[in-house]
């Protein structure tokens, strides 16, 4: 600044100096403040955001899976704030966040879950109390269920995800089925009918016995069109009876009559599609997500052949699980109100229409589940919708990982003929009344 | 062993050899192989093999879909080569003085190396994700390093030990006599004549750090991840493309490989004499 | 008297060059691995960034008597031990004979040896994952042209079916390396003594069982050591191929002690397994440490 004056300050009176340094400082105001707002100016407080997410195809985030992207980018630069991303393949997410939550170190602020938060209920706050009520009341009241605890909400979930039907419609025409299977008997029956011409009736993941979606959780569905259910209103297990039986019995029936023999090594639910996508079977459960890469002609053999349905209906209606793909925030997060709102922009209307023609995966909004070009993009959307209007439980408590292994185990077992359907369930019950009393 | 050669002798011997071949090529040919396959052909049944179903598709998928890949071999290296050299510059050493010198303890000193050979890693994975983490230490490649120095260092010393062990005194007292302190000895003459199974070990110790899993898994996040954990991740949930995913493996195990063919003799050499001599 | 000052010059040297070595050692391992005792005498719970123990004595290890997966992790990893040092051992120092015989002095052999010990545990998971997927599965397309199966078989069914290839996979990992091992023992087998004895009239077998074997003693328990300790360790390969199951069938010790602690967060009776094959392990492998050095060190000072 000095420079620019130039002449010595002996030759000036005060007043001229200072009004000469004003005139340069307003001149060059406006100069830097107009090469600061073009870059982030050094001296502003930029928040760092970090998320812990899966890696796409998975569930993502704008940013973690490509699209959105300059939404995104337009949002850090609206609240002065860094996205910084953390992305892990899905079956490794659970044990790095127990590892972490275990040592008591910080290191993530915005968290995905599935099913496991009451499991780290105390590493999150319930910041979902917070959110404008815009977004909760565009979205459907029961997908929170899955994210509250002891009365507290603590997440939102960002996708309509539950399990519904997916069949091979050219499979059906040329075994002379019009219409996906209604009932339970209608299942059995045509995957009993389907399985010919090198494809089976029907194929799922079994080998996986924890988690959603692993062998429990699909019992779990059944058990609810059978209308039952895990627990009663004092937490211990209610599924002892004629509904728990009936639904693992379905299993075991399916397992003998026209599921893929493979299905009891297919750890994860990709070995299972991959068999749909190849016409090696012809009907599934799977989550939303499946519709897209089954179109895609260089993963899938069957584009253009996929129909999608509700599930088909038990003794008590068609019932389905959850997800519960959803944004939690830690505990210990510095920002809480910043990374509320990352939340927000996750599930803003935009971000959400393009997550779905994107991804694939299906929005939450309910104003974005019925927009046109979503439902012209991603017909099973219809589907998905359908079938949230029954039950969607998943069931999820702090031992939710161990319950599923107990149950998913028993039920392996059960499926290979080792024991009755009756007795699996006894066994269930018992481990899991150990499991519940052991926390306490 | 000696005796006349039959020809039903000889016809075994190369049956033998011959399944053994086929027995330990085959499963490597068939990585490689499939991993220059479509998805489409591979799931086929049988597989296709006509020439329309070769391509390089999955190579150039998981290079773009994983600058992860880059970063990961870059730190693989810069941790092995880093771990070993710790490993090496300590456990030669005490190695030496292990072998050489009738200090007090030394006997459970050994035992208690062989016994950390024998922790499964997962139990002091967190204990020591606490202590790493207090330290800063958390998805840095020095942290890894300093846990990777839990087996390796172990190791270089149980292995030069009975290396050690085996050289004849002789030469180390001719120049004691002479006048040479212990350090000369050590580096002058003993060091020299143990380079085989010294980089033997080297070599060693790099291999089993490059693919260690848990303990990446558990202790890296983004700027630390090895190749290992790179590999794991092409197992997504929802998807496999099985090409891409030997594409992955393939170009993750191949400077691995290529390294120990290279230098399977000294590795070989080396590494029995100095299993052995324990 | 230069002898004296000699003796205390080496020792000090000896002291120096131990020393560090001993100190990482003590940090990075006994730390952890006391802690990880410590952990399996309380009951760990997680509780708001912080972990909240509270002492109960043994109750963790009581408690793995009474539970079925523990038993059953118990029988799996003892049945895999034992028959994988068995067949690699055995197997082994048959392919090491091979390659000592003058056919199989060529370096491609060596080379075929190096190779599997060198391909990361996780891409030989996944490799093999591939190979013996029951739809796309190279193996049951070769067995089906073959005409050995009439319906791909779901190699990773049932629990069963499932060790065993666990146990073929890892078999075929670890084949080469004790093969090495072992090669290196039989090439310093002094061939004056096979002359000898076909000299007098020994034959093939009889040269085998009365030289080879003998002079193989120490290398052979140090494979089986080895081998032992290292088929105790193995996880990459159950987490990548089975994750355990179907059914448990796959769990090992090891792999249990890894999915209570971090499936279940049961990290004290987690700590509790793993201790109880690190136990298990010790025991091995000082039975066999006083059996390779039945006289105790004989170096001079």
């Amino acid at each position: 600044m000095r420079k620019i004056i130039g002449t010595p300050a002996s030759s000036l009176g005060r007043r001229d100096f200072l009004k000469q340094t004003a005139l340069a400082g307003a001149a060059l105001g406006p100069l830097a403040g107009l090469i600061a707002g073009s870059a982030r100016p050094a001296w502003a407080d930029t928040t760092e955001i970090s998320v812990f997410a899966p890696l796409p195809p998975d569930p993502a985030p704008p940013g973690d899976a490509k699209f959105s992207q300059d939404a995104l980018a337009a949002w850090e630069q609206a609240h002065s704030a860094k996205v910084n991303y953390e992305a892990v393949a899905w079956p490794q997410l659970h044990d790095k966040m127990a590892t972490n939550f275990a040592s008591g170190a910080h290191v993530w602020d915005v968290i995905y879950m599935s099913g496991w938060v009451p499991e780290f209920a105390k590493f999150l706050q319930p910041y979902a109390e917070k959110l404008s009520p815009d977004l909760v009341s565009d979205m459907p009241p029961s997908s929170f269920s899955t994210v509250k605890w002891q009365g507290k909400n603590y997440g939102a979930v960002f996708t309509l995800s539950l399990l519904t039907l997916f069949y091979n419609t050219e499979h059906f025409e040329k075994a002379g089925l019009t219409e996906p299977p209604k009932t339970w008997d209608d299942l059995k029956r045509y995957a009993k009918e389907l399985t010919r011409d090198g494809h089976y009736g029907w194929v799922l993941n079994y080998g996986d016995p924890a988690g959603i979606g692993g062998v429990a959780s699909y019992w779990m569905t059944y058990l609810q069109q059978a209308g039952g259910k895990m627990y009663g209103d004092d937490g211990m297990p209610v599924f002892n009876n004629e509904a728990g039986v009936d639904a693992l019995q379905l299993m075991v029936d399916l397992y003998n009559n026209g599921t893929d023999p493979g299905s009891i090594s297919y750890v994860g639910i990709n070995d299972a599609t991959n068999v749909m996508l190849s016409g090696k079977a012809s009907m599934m459960m799977n989550w939303p997500f499946t519709w897209k890469p089954a179109q895609d002609p260089t993963q899938s053999k069957i584009a253009g052949k996929l129909g999608g349905a509700v599930l088909p209906a038990g003794p008590a209606g068609t019932a389905s699980i959850d997800g519960t793909d959803a944004w939690t925030v830690s505990a210990d997060a510095k920002n809480p109100d910043l990374c509320r709102q990352l939340v927000e922009f996750y599930l803003s209307p935009d971000v959400q229409k393009q997550q779905a023609l994107q991804t694939g995966w299906l929005p939450i909004r309910l104003s974005m589940l019925a927009d046109a070009d979503v439902q012209k993009a991603l017909p099973n959307a219809a589907v998905v919708l359908e079938q949230s209007k029954h039950p969607y439980d998943s069931f999820v408590t702090p031992d939710y990982n161990e319950v599923t292994q107990a149950i998913g185990t028993e039920i392996q077992k059960t499926l290979q003929g080792a024991k009755t359907a009756k007795q699996a369930i006894q066994e269930c019950s018992d481990q899991v009344t150990a499991i519940v009393k052991k926390r306490g | 062993m000696q005796g006349k050669p039959s020809k039903l002798g000889r016809l075994s011997i190369q049956l033998g050899l011959g399944i053994f071949g086929f027995w330990t090529l085959a499963p490597i040919a068939w990585l490689v192989v499939s991993s220059l396959m479509q998805q489409q052909a591979l799931t086929a049944t049988p597989p296709d093999f006509s020439p329309s179903a070769f391509t390089f598709q999955n190579y150039v998928e998981v290079m773009n879909s994983a600058a992860a890949l880059g970063r990961g071999l870059a730190n693989s290296l810069i941790v092995a080569v880093s771990t070993t050299a710790v490993a090496l510059a300590v456990g030669a050493p005490a190695a030496y003085a292990l072998a050489r010198f009738q200090l007090p303890g030394s006997g459970p000193i050994l035992l208690m190396i062989l016994a950390t050979q024998m922790f499964p890693g997962i139990v002091v994975a967190i204990p020591m994700f606490i202590v790493m983490s207090h330290l800063g230490l958390i998805d840095s490649r020095l942290g890894l390093v300093i846990v990777y120095l839990s087996f390796n260092l172990p190791i270089v010393i149980w292995i030069l030990h009975g290396f050690f062990l085996a050289i004849p005194v002789g030469l180390e007292r001719a120049a004691a006599v002479d006048g040479a302190t212990t350090l000369q000895i050590f580096r002058l003459i003993v060091l020299p004549i143990s380079w085989p199974p010294i980089f033997a070990t080297a070599i060693f110790a790099f291999i089993e750090s490059w693919n260690e899993f848990f303990f990446a898994l558990i202790l890296t996040r983004q700027n630390a991840q090895t190749v290992p954990l790179v590999i794991s991740q092409f197992a997504g949930q929802y998807q496999t493309v099985f090409g891409q995913m030997m594409a992955a493996a393939t170009m993750a195990v191949t400077p691995v490989v290529v390294i120990a063919i290279i230098f399977r003799q000294s590795i070989m050499k080396g590494f029995t004499e100095g299993m052995i001599k324990s | 008297m230069a002898g004296i000052t000699l003796q205390q010059r080496r020792r000090r040297f000896g002291v120096g060059a131990l020393l560090p070595a001993v100190v990482i050692i003590l940090a990075i391992l006994a730390y952890p691995m006391a802690a990880s005792l410590w952990l399996s005498l309380h009951h760990v719970e997680l509780a708001g960034g912080a972990v909240a123990e509270s002492f109960i004595g043994l109750a963790n290890y009581a408690a793995l008597l009474d539970d079925d997966s523990f038993r059953l992790a118990v029988s799996n990893s003892a049945y895999f031990s034992v028959c994988e040092v068995a067949l690699v051992v055995g197997l082994g120092l048959g392919v090491a004979l091979l390659l000592n015989h003058p056919l199989g002095r060529s370096g491609f052999f060596r080379v075929l040896l190096i190779i599997p010990w060198a391909i990361a545990p996780v891409a030989n998971a996944v490799l093999w994952k591939w190979i013996l997927n029951s739809n796309y599965g190279i193996l049951n397309a070769i067995l089906t042209e073959l005409g050995l199966i009439d319906n791909y078989v779901t190699w990773l069914g049932t629990p069963g079916r499932a060790l065993n290839m666990l146990l073929l996979v890892d078999v075929w990992k670890s084949i080469p390396f004790i093969a090495l091992l072992l090669l290196a023992g039989l090439q310093k087998i002094p061939s004056m003594l096979y002359r000898a004895a076909w000299l007098d009239g020994a034959n093939t077998w009889q040269q085998f069982r009365f030289i080879t074997l003998p002079s193989l003693r120490t290398t052979l328990a140090i494979a089986i050591i080895l081998q032992t300790l290292w088929s105790f360790k193995l996880f990459d390969l159950v987490y990548v191929l089975t994750r355990g199951g179907p059914a448990d069938g796959t769990v090992l010790l090891n792999y249990l002690a890894y999915r209570e602690t971090f499936n279940f967060l049961h990290i004290g009776s987690g700590a509790a397994v793993a201790n109880v094959v690190f136990f298990i392990s010790l025991i091995l492998a000082i039975a066999y440490i006083r059996m390779l050095r039945p006289g105790g060190r004989k170096v001079p000072a």
